[in-house]
């Protein structure tokens, strides 16, 4: 292990001298720090679009039937009526690859993709990744994916419109968009599984000499643990999407009970005899630890950036590393929890529901540790740090609201209700997406060598905040009026009408929290060519990446890098600094205190 | 916020929304105690001086277990509490007899509702029967199914009695979901579920779709008059008259005049 762990050092070892040509460096790139940007770039492109989508939902939701504000009459008559109002069919498109487009486009690529490729060498002081090209090959599955699944647009029948959950026998029964979607799914899966085979490899054997799996940050250690889920968790979805892929296009019948009967189409050559339930319990043995796969990363570098700018070490370490590991193994336990009202035996449900419960624990441990994080601390509020400290809170939210439904009593009335976009919104936006926000910023400096601008990112963390829980927040009140989650028109329904002003209000908010995303784009782009340059540790932060120059070369580090403590000794009595990096040996600190003496002798003596 | 809850009037339903108080009362609780220490700690530790070095410190075991402790202890509680409810809702041996059974199906984007004919039985149905003009699958060699009295969009129940839901689909999957009865239950292609209720109510409430079944799913509105006992009498025995009448109007065609002798033979006064 030493020898392999060698041999890459060296091939690496003056590797920022050689020049590639630009295929090799930007498109074709084996360079993790390069595949974190591709993955960044391309998940910041399926924000927007995601987003768009979202916004033509909310605006049908708000106003229901009225044609769309000034591009409403441009888009194609498949999409829009004579009006140019969104249609029922393209609506259920929309919802579907909104939901698909921010979980597998999104926020998947930028928690695990961007974070684990970016952070999981720098952090743990290695040159590049186990497998550069199979990271390679990781990211361009990705785009091919997307590709793949987009092309829905154009085909007959549109996108695939079964929800992003594609429930049998509606995803059977479908036009070629799900077909689409399925082969998209299936190659997306297929990049997580090779990203990370990457990434467990490469935290087990080429951690920098000295370093200790419990001297990880608490990055590393999620994107670890989240390595494992999807290694257990992906080919599970892989199998369910080659039984639905069957099903849709080769008339098998894993998911089709007998004698279906569906208006105006021809069933006489589907056999039946499946189980439309099993796709169910499939998709969300795989679905349900997937949000865990979208919220522990997001944990972890809110850990980090917690630690760094409260100046405090990490509380409870173990503790939280535990945590995590308790949470990725009662996730796989609780996928059963979707399915309270399917029609799966009762007794199930209490089963899933005690799971379901205990899980609570593990995300109520890590919430109190935060909190311990930022007792005493000196806090600091940059912009990650204010996207951190709104990310606990916004956790706690979504955790609070997730008891509702665990509780099979309650869930019978709010289950495919409001109530579940809202506590969905708060976890994976509120959650995830503010983590990554944060992380976004904190290692912006690391990543393009410049500093953002700290007044734009502080507007945009505000807008965001603000509007977000415009948004997400009276969803819960729809919910608890019982307005079913994915309905075109909410106004069919009598109970539902005293409703409409807060669609309304929601839609409002909904707009200008899209809007203000181009900030952050803006922000970034600007920043990455005209940004104030960035110095090796803008944060004063402990961990190895800041030890590597701003941006690291190929190879990433310039001298050699040991261990020799923990990532989180902030303001330590041991060090002259309220920092002490991991790597700093105890004769350099020796030397920094002698220095300190010698200056403090000087300043005594001067006056 | 709860207050948003639409008016409940079935009897069970009191039991779900005193549940559903009781973890939002905990929630509004919990979320009010850490983010009034958040807020507190956002203001008492920000850094006020440059240079000061924070309290060094990695943590207390002990917090940690009370911590870990108290909170599984509350959600166990919540588990076994919420269990009891679920139990008396849901397990097939608390069920109460049904004083009127009902066989609901989903179809794309509409329910069927059916109910026994006036000789007080289903007739026998079978998932090959299945098809757009004979959506339950009954039985054409049956013929206590001549009779069954089929309606959509339209269910009819009488107040102050248990009602067992016996639910399918014959496309795709939907949800039958009914807000104030505080129902929902999936529609399953190729298998039966049961799902009561008992309205304390009358009136006329509506009945939705919950479960994505395609671009028509916002079109799947039922709506549930629930009627005093007289007043439903009054109506199954209309609609079993035009049953009747309706057989018996085919039944004028010769060659059907076999199938149209059955029912009337068979024909006793139900309660």
């Amino acid at each position: 292990m030493e020898a392999a762990v060698n041999t890459v050092r060296h091939e690496h070892g003056e590797g920022h001298t050689h020049s590639e040509s630009f295929i090799r460096r930007y498109i074709f790139s084996t360079d993790h720090k390069m595949i974190a940007k591709q993955f960044m770039i391309t998940a910041i492109i399926f924000l927007f679009i995601g987003g768009a989508f979202a916004l033509f939902i909310r605006w049908q939701l708000a106003y229901p039937g009225e044609p769309i504000p000034v591009i409403g009459t441009m888009l194609p008559s498949t999409w829009v009526n004579a009006d140019g109002a969104v249609t029922a069919e393209w609506y259920t498109q929309l919802l579907t690859m909104h939901g698909t487009i921010m979980i597998f486009a999104v926020i998947i690529p930028l928690l695990v993709g961007t974070f684990g490729n970016f952070a999981i060498p720098l952090m743990i002081g290695a040159d590049d990744m186990a497998f550069p090209v199979l990271n390679m090959v990781s990211f361009w599955l990705f785009p091919l994916a997307s590709i793949i699944m987009m092309a829905g647009f154009f085909v007959e029948g549109g996108m695939a419109a079964a929800g992003w959950t594609g429930y049998a026998p509606l995803s059977v029964i479908a036009s070629l968009g799900q077909t689409l979607w399925i082969v998209a799914l299936f190659l997306i899966g297929f990049s997580s599984i090779l990203g990370a085979v990457n990434y467990i490899t490469t935290v087990l054997n080429m951690r920098a000499p000295g370093m200790k799996m419990f001297d990880l940050p608490m990055t590393v250690w999620s994107v670890f643990i989240t390595a494992i889920i999807i290694i257990i968790g992906t080919p599970v979805l892989a199998a369910a999407l080659s039984m639905l892929f069957m099903d849709n296009f080769l008339q098998t019948s894993f998911f089709m009970p007998e004698n279906l009967t569906v208006t105006g189409r021809d069933m006489s050559r589907t056999a039946g005899g499946g189980q439309p339930l099993l796709w169910q319990h499939l998709f969300w043995f795989y679905s349900h630890p997937a949000v865990y796969i979208m919220i522990l990363p997001g944990m972890g570098v809110v850990s980090d950036v917690l630690a760094t700018f409260s100046r405090k070490p990490l509380y409870g370490y173990m503790a939280m590393v535990f945590a995590i590991i308790a949470i990725a193994f009662l996730g796989i336990l609780v996928w059963g929890h979707h399915m309270f009202q399917s029609g799966m035996n009762p007794l199930l449900g209490t089963t899933f529901m005690v799971s379901t419960m205990v899980i609570a624990v593990p995300s109520a441990i890590k919430t109190f540790n935060w909190l311990g994080t930022m007792w005493r601390g000196q806090m600091e509020f940059t912009t990650p740090m204010l996207n951190a400290v709104a990310f606990v809170s916004m956790f706690v939210i979504g955790g609070l609201s997730g008891i509702f439904m665990a509780s099979t009593p309650v869930d019978v009335f709010i289950h495919d209700t409001y109530f579940i976009v809202g506590h969905i919104h708060y976890v994976l936006f509120g959650g995830s997406l503010f983590a990554v926000f944060a992380g976004l910023y904190y290692w912006f400096p690391k990543m393009s060598g410049r500093m953002y601008n700290e007044r734009l990112g502080k507007w945009h963390f505000w807008m965001t905040f603000i509007t977000f829980n415009g948004t997400f927040f009276p969803m819960h009140i729809l919910g608890v009026g019982g307005m079913m989650r994915r309905i075109y028109d909410p106004t069919v329904y009598d109970f539902l009408k005293p409703f409409q002003p807060m669609n309304e209000f929601i839609t409002i908010n909904a707009m200008i929290l899209g809007f203000v995303q181009f900030i952050l784009v803006f922000n970034f782009a600007y920043s990455w060519f005209y940004g104030k340059k960035a110095k090796r540790n803008p944060w004063r932060a402990n961990s190895l990446e800041w030890q590597a120059p701003s941006p690291p070369p190929h190879g990433n580090f310039d001298k050699e890098v040991r261990v020799y403590r923990g990532p989180y000794e902030f303001s330590s009595p041991e060090s002259v600094q309220d920092y002490l990096p991991q790597n700093v040996s105890p004769e350099e600190l020796a030397a920094q205190w002698t220095r300190h003496e010698q200056r403090r002798a000087q300043q005594k003596s001067e006056p | 916020m709860l207050d948003w809850l639409p008016e409940n009037v079935s009897t069970f339903g009191e039991g779900v929304d005193h549940l559903f108080h009781v973890i939002y009362y905990i929630s509004v609780a919990i979320f009010i105690l850490v983010n009034v220490i958040y807020v507190a700690f956002i203001i008492r530790y920000r850094r006020k001086r440059k240079g000061d070095k924070a309290y060094h410190y990695h943590g207390y075991n002990l917090l940690e277990v009370s911590w870990t402790a108290l909170p599984l202890a509350l959600f166990l509680f919540l588990a076994l509490y919420s269990d009891r409810v679920w139990q008396d809702i849901r397990y097939s041996e608390k069920t109460p007899n049904p004083d009127l059974v009902v066989e609901v199906m989903g179809q794309q984007y509409l329910w069927h509702f059916r109910y026994p004919g006036s000789d007080g039985v289903f007739g026998r149905k079978h998932i090959r029967f299945i098809s757009t003009t004979n959506p339950f699958g009954i039985d054409p060699d049956d013929p206590a199914g001549r009779d069954d009295l089929l309606t959509v969009n339209s269910m009819h129940i009488p107040v102050n009695k248990t009602v067992l839901v016996r639910l399918s689909s014959m496309d795709v999957i939907h949800s039958f979901f009914l807000p104030n009865m505080r129902v929902k239950q999936d529609a399953v292609p190729g298998q039966w579920i049961d799902v009561w209720f008992n309205s304390v109510k009358t009136g006329e409430y509506e009945i939705a779709c919950a479960e994505l079944c395609g671009s028509g799913h916002y079109l799947m509105r039922a709506v549930l008059d629930v009627h005093s006992q007289n007043e439903f009498d009054q109506w199954i025995d209309e609609q079993h008259e035009n049953v009747r009448a309706s057989i018996a109007a085919a039944g004028a065609a010769p060659d059907n005049a076999t199938l149209a002798a059955q029912p009337d033979d068979r024909q006793s006064p139900t309660e």
